[in-house]
């Protein structure tokens, strides 16, 4: 049994891959810059509370519409996954996991406070925020490996509404499907923007077979950090 | 001549008290606090154990499934429930979209709830399920427009009472609140939802919420959803002294789990129960359930209320005000400050702010009053030539993102204080009413409706009255018609007004002994006072400032209108409340004084200037200009002020304002921004350098009359309908402002027409508009359409991550700009 809300650990932040977000390559960071930069990644670890509602739907059976899009119904969900981009993620999948992450309102709220009293402290919390915001996703992604894991299958990695030709419009029924306004209080904008703006929703698929080329070995893998995996001496890709 | 209560109304036409429409005389005890109620438990969790699929609209199920939605209903009622929660949780015209109609949802879902056979039917409630403005895109008005419908809808099908409820944006409920108000005469309990941390998820502590909504007229206030009982009751218990109402718990049976692909709850009803019953115990009087919970678990709360009755409860007697994350109270005795910097009379830069509609100014004025310890911060936008009343509102919300400080509405107009109360997202403090009948008429009935502390002036049709007794006579007939209209004691603060010594030296001991009368004669209200007016005409106006102000402490004074950045201020008040005891064992005043003396440091300053030394070392350029362009390219804001100032006071070199902006600041810009092109700059160093500039600029502003600074020419900028990514936007305008140009920011989300409005009305000849999402393009292409149709004169660049210059040309921009220096660079080609 597994928590519907899950908190997780972000720690931590890499500095150079925040330095990335801010369009870094190679240049001085002057002195002044190198503190703002740790006082934004400070106050990002402070203000964040990153959390991630997650559930698994078994797959149903694959149509396509007049048009010719792939649909992927889920059992026990109204989600339905269009278009050709995700048939293809999820070719061959059984179930799919579904996630959705948030670091919360705290950091909206001071980049909401920055950008109206300090646009550079705005540039480097949000180059901050991004990079939290996706150690969290590859923190909620490891749980649904290891949901996976523990019952025999392997996953792929995780895909976004708004990758290739999966739409925006799927957001509502997914962030529905995981009670994600409720429990995490991820909202959309009418134009189906989520805020606080650093969350992130994601499906991805459990497979019976390793899935070819899906996952880095475990030393080049992003949820190396999260992975529960490894410490029962297996793998995602051998268990 | 006492006030018409039952036809008060304010400026925008709301009765300032409502009678109630209550179904019975047990509910009427309810309301009262003298008799427990009883609510039902979890509807969606009951529905999805029937089979409702995940991320189903479950308000559907009233019109396919209504005796479905009946059986549960009935279950309740069965196990003891004596209000049903109609199944329209999400039923919102945003959320239904075109399924069905919120008025065809709420028939049927009170005809599934009357059909159970229960006592009452709460016509339920929930968020929007968008986040409001600022941090989302929602306006208030328009969230306000949503819950109108359900509220109309519901009592139109025949509901006994609303329950608003999972609320997490105190705005949100506000409104929600307010269309029940509005709409109906049935009473509104009121309930939001706490994680683990004791706020919200927008940052409402329970005190905050419980002080806000009962102010505002709920007639129950509470906790719902959230996490299990034990850990609800600790927050309950801090709701219960500032809710001047029932109050109400729904807890979660626990924090919800995954099982065989389907959430299910930890929590067993007896072990609920026993957490509810500490909750009883502290005075809750209203209980039920929510997400995970079951008939088993009512019938389990059914059984301890039996014999049992409401326990006696005690309200907190503090003066508070609220911000949506910040309480602030006064105890008897204790001694705030209210912040007075933002209030433009006598201030050019605040004057030039609010006529340019730059906040940037004001913004850093709230910080810094903030940093310096007010409580509370007055708001003033009172400019002839401005429209104050639309100025205020955006300025409140704006400061609402600035500081967590609640806010003083502080207005002539009654139409300007109720606009700017009616959305801020607290309970706000109104500066001010006086004596006069028709001020009264119009601004009573405000304070009352929105729930707002009030400020009083003791004056009136006469004037101010000359002693302290024409001051306590006016004083009184102002709480005559507040405790007429039910407003508490504490929320007004009797305003005896200062007058200069130098004009008539009787009116001091007048004053002082004026606020002794008003807190003896009527007990409960508070004083407040602004107190640099006693010293006008007299040198060192700051002593005597603060030996009136600490008179006036000893008298019994609760809040004094202050610049709290001054010194001899912040001595006075940190002495006073060592002196009278809230300050416990002197312990602030020993931690920031120990050591101090007259004439040495002043407490908490670390001399700038080391700060300012440190950063100007290596390689220092011989002229100003030199150092101010190394500055500037290096970034380093700090000593930018006192070289440009020296550059325009040096003696025979001195230099005029135009020199500094094209010779010096203008040149070390492009080269700045010349190295972010060549890329051996980033982001950051750009942003850096910019700020710099800025502080150069302001510098000029201050020492220059504004004919000094010509502007070189407006340019409005926008993230585009559909888009809230505005950082982008925001870069644009920092390094457009620090060239000179004037910078209208619509901000983000900005509707087309409101933005060619806005071009047409200031003839602006550049508009740059941002979007970073493929699907808001087609907003920026008709924004452009717009223009070219109403605005033909206005070249437009854009710029954000999906666009090129393909796609600019197609979405009928002039340019593409892949940067924000290239944005400068286009702006100096079209305005020059």
């Amino acid at each position: 049994m597994t928590r519907m809300v899950e908190s997780l650990e972000v720690t931590t932040l890499d500095r150079s891959e925040v330095l990335r977000y801010l369009g870094y390559h190679g240049q001085e960071v002057t002195p002044e810059i190198e503190a703002r930069l740790g006082d934004a990644m400070a106050s990002c670890l402070s203000l964040a509370r990153p959390r991630a509602c997650l559930r698994s739907f078994a797959c149903g059976t694959r149509t396509s519409r007049n048009d010719g899009t792939p649909e992927l119904p889920l059992l026990g969900c109204a989600l339905v996954l269009e278009g050709k981009s995700i048939a293809e993620h999820l070719e061959g999948a059984v179930e799919v996991g579904v996630m959705a992450v948030t670091i919360g309102a705290g950091v909206e709220r001071e980049l909401r406070r920055l950008s109206l009293t300090d646009p550079l402290g705005q540039i480097l919390l949000d180059a901050a925020a991004t990079a939290a915001i996706e150690r969290a996703a590859d923190a909620a992604e490891a749980l649904l490996v290891a949901d996976a894991a523990a019952r025999g299958l392997y996953t792929n990695w995780r895909f976004s509404p708004g990758y290739g030709d999966l739409p925006l419009a799927c957001q509502p029924t997914l962030l529905a499907a995981l009670d994600a306004t409720r429990r995490l209080g991820i909202t959309l904008t009418p134009s189906l923007l989520m805020v606080p703006t650093k969350s992130v929703t994601a499906v991805l698929g459990y497979f019976p077979e390793p899935h070819p080329g899906t996952r880095p070995g475990c030393k080049e893998c992003n949820l190396r950090d999260y992975c529960s995996i490894r410490a029962s001496g297996t793998t995602c890709q051998s268990l | 001549m006492s006030l018409d209560l039952t036809t008060l109304t304010t400026p925008q036409g709301h009765a300032a008290a409502r009678s109630l429409r209550v179904k019975d005389d047990h509910l009427a005890r309810v309301l009262a606090g003298e008799e427990f109620l009883l609510f039902d438990g979890a509807m969606g969790t009951q529905l999805q154990e029937r089979g409702l699929a995940a991320g189903d609209i479950p308000e559907l199920l009233c019109l396919t499934n209504p005796a479905e939605i009946t059986e549960i209903h009935a279950a309740y009622v069965a196990a003891g429930s004596e209000v049903v929660t109609t199944n329209t949780f999400g039923a919102n015209a945003a959320k239904l979209g075109d399924a069905a109609t919120v008025q065809e949802i709420f028939s049927a879902a009170i005809e599934c709830a009357r059909a159970s056979g229960a006592r009452y039917v709460a016509a339920d409630i929930g968020p929007t399920g968008a986040l409001l403005q600022p941090m989302g895109t929602l306006s208030f008005e328009d969230a306000y427009a949503l819950f109108a419908e359900q509220v109309e809808a519901a009592d139109a099908s025949g509901a006994d009472l609303f329950i608003i409820e999972t609320m997490a944006d105190l705005a949100e409920a506000k409104a929600a609140l307010l269309a029940v108000k509005e709409h109906s005469d049935l009473p509104a309990f009121v309930t939001m939802t706490f994680d683990e941390d004791g706020r919200t998820f927008l940052g409402t502590t329970p005190e905050v919420a419980a002080a806000t909504l009962s102010a505002l007229g709920a007639d129950v206030v509470g906790i719902n959803c959230s996490l299990g009982p034990a850990d609800v009751a600790p927050l309950i218990s801090r709701m219960l002294p500032w809710a001047h109402c029932p109050v109400m718990a729904q807890a979660n049976a626990g924090l919800p789990h995954v099982h065989d692909g389907k959430t299910v709850y930890t929590i067993t009803p007896e072990d609920y129960c026993e957490a509810v019953v500490s909750m009883l115990d502290a005075g809750v009087t209203v209980i039920g359930g929510c997400c995970g919970t079951s008939p088993a678990f009512i019938a389990g709360e059914r059984t301890l209320l039996e014999g049992r009755l409401p326990v006696p409860r005690t309200f907190s007697d503090s003066f508070c005000v609220t911000s949506a994350q910040q309480l602030v109270a006064l105890a008897p005795g204790e001694v705030g400050v209210i912040g007075e910097r933002i209030n433009p009379t006598g201030k050019k830069r605040l004057k030039e702010a609010l006529r340019s509609g730059n906040h940037d100014y004001v913004m850093s004025e709230a910080i810094n009053q903030t940093n310096a310890g007010a409580q509370i911060l007055d708001v003033n936008a009172g400019l002839p030539e401005i429209d104050e009343k639309a100025t205020l509102v955006r300025l409140v919300a704006e400061l609402s993102g600035v500081t967590t400080l609640p806010l003083q509405i502080d207005s002539a107009d009654p139409e300007a204080i109720e606009a700017a109360v009616r959305s801020y997202s607290g309970k706000a403090l109104i500066n001010s009413c006086n004596g006069k009948r028709e001020v009264m008429e119009s601004v009573l009935p405000i304070a009352k409706h929105y729930g707002c502390a009030l400020v009083a002036l003791t004056l009136d049709e006469e004037g101010i009255p000359a002693t302290a007794e024409g001051r306590l006579a006016v004083a009184k007939k102002i709480v005559a018609e507040t405790d007429a209209l039910g407003i508490p004691r504490a929320d007004v603060v009797v305003d005896c007004l200062t007058m200069a010594a130098s004009t008539d030296q009787t009116q001091p001991r007048q004053i002082v002994r004026a606020i002794r009368l008003v807190k003896e004669e009527l007990p409960g209200v508070r004083t407040v006072l602004g107190v640099s007016n006693v010293s006008f005409g007299l040198p060192y106006r700051e002593l005597v400032n603060a030996t009136f102000l600490t008179a006036c402490f000893g008298a019994g004074l609760d809040l004094a209108i202050v610049n709290p950045l001054a010194q001899r201020y912040r001595d006075a008040y940190a002495s006073w409340r060592a002196l009278s005891g809230e300050d416990e064992s002197a312990q602030d005043y020993i931690a920031n004084y120990a050591g101090m003396k007259d004439g040495g440091p002043k407490p908490g300053t670390v001399a700038a200037s080391q700060a300012v030394a440190q950063g100007a070392t290596d390689d220092e350029p011989t002229t100003v200009e030199g150092r101010i362009r190394s500055l500037v390219l290096s970034g380093r804001k700090e000593a930018v002020p006192d070289q440009v100032r020296a550059i325009l006071s040096d003696g025979d070199a001195s230099h005029d304002v135009m020199y500094v902006i094209n010779d010096v600041l203008i040149p070390a810009l492009d080269e700045v921004g010349e190295r972010f092109e060549r890329g051996s700059f980033f982001l950051p160093q750009l942003m850096a350098s910019a700020e710099a500039a800025k502080a150069g600029f302001t510098v000029l502003r201050e020492e220059a009359s504004s004919s000094d600074v010509p502007s070189k020419g407006k340019i409005a900028l926008a993230t585009v309908k559909g888009d809230i990514h505005d950082i982008g936007k925001n870069i644009v305008r920092m390094l457009l402002e620090n060239y000179g140009y004037d910078v209208i920011d619509l901000g983000r989300d900005v509707d087309p027409q409101a933005f060619a409005d806005v071009v047409v009305e200031h003839h602006v000849k550049l508009a740059g508009l941002s979007a970073l999402m493929t699907t808001t393009v087609p907003a920026m292409a008709e924004t452009i359409q717009l223009l070219h149709v109403q605005a033909p004169w206005c070249k437009v660049i854009v710029g954000g991550a999906v666009l090129n210059p393909e796609y600019a040309e197609m979405v009928g921009a002039d340019y593409y700009a892949k940067d924000a220096a290239e944005s400068a660079r286009i702006a100096g080609e079209v305005l020059g």
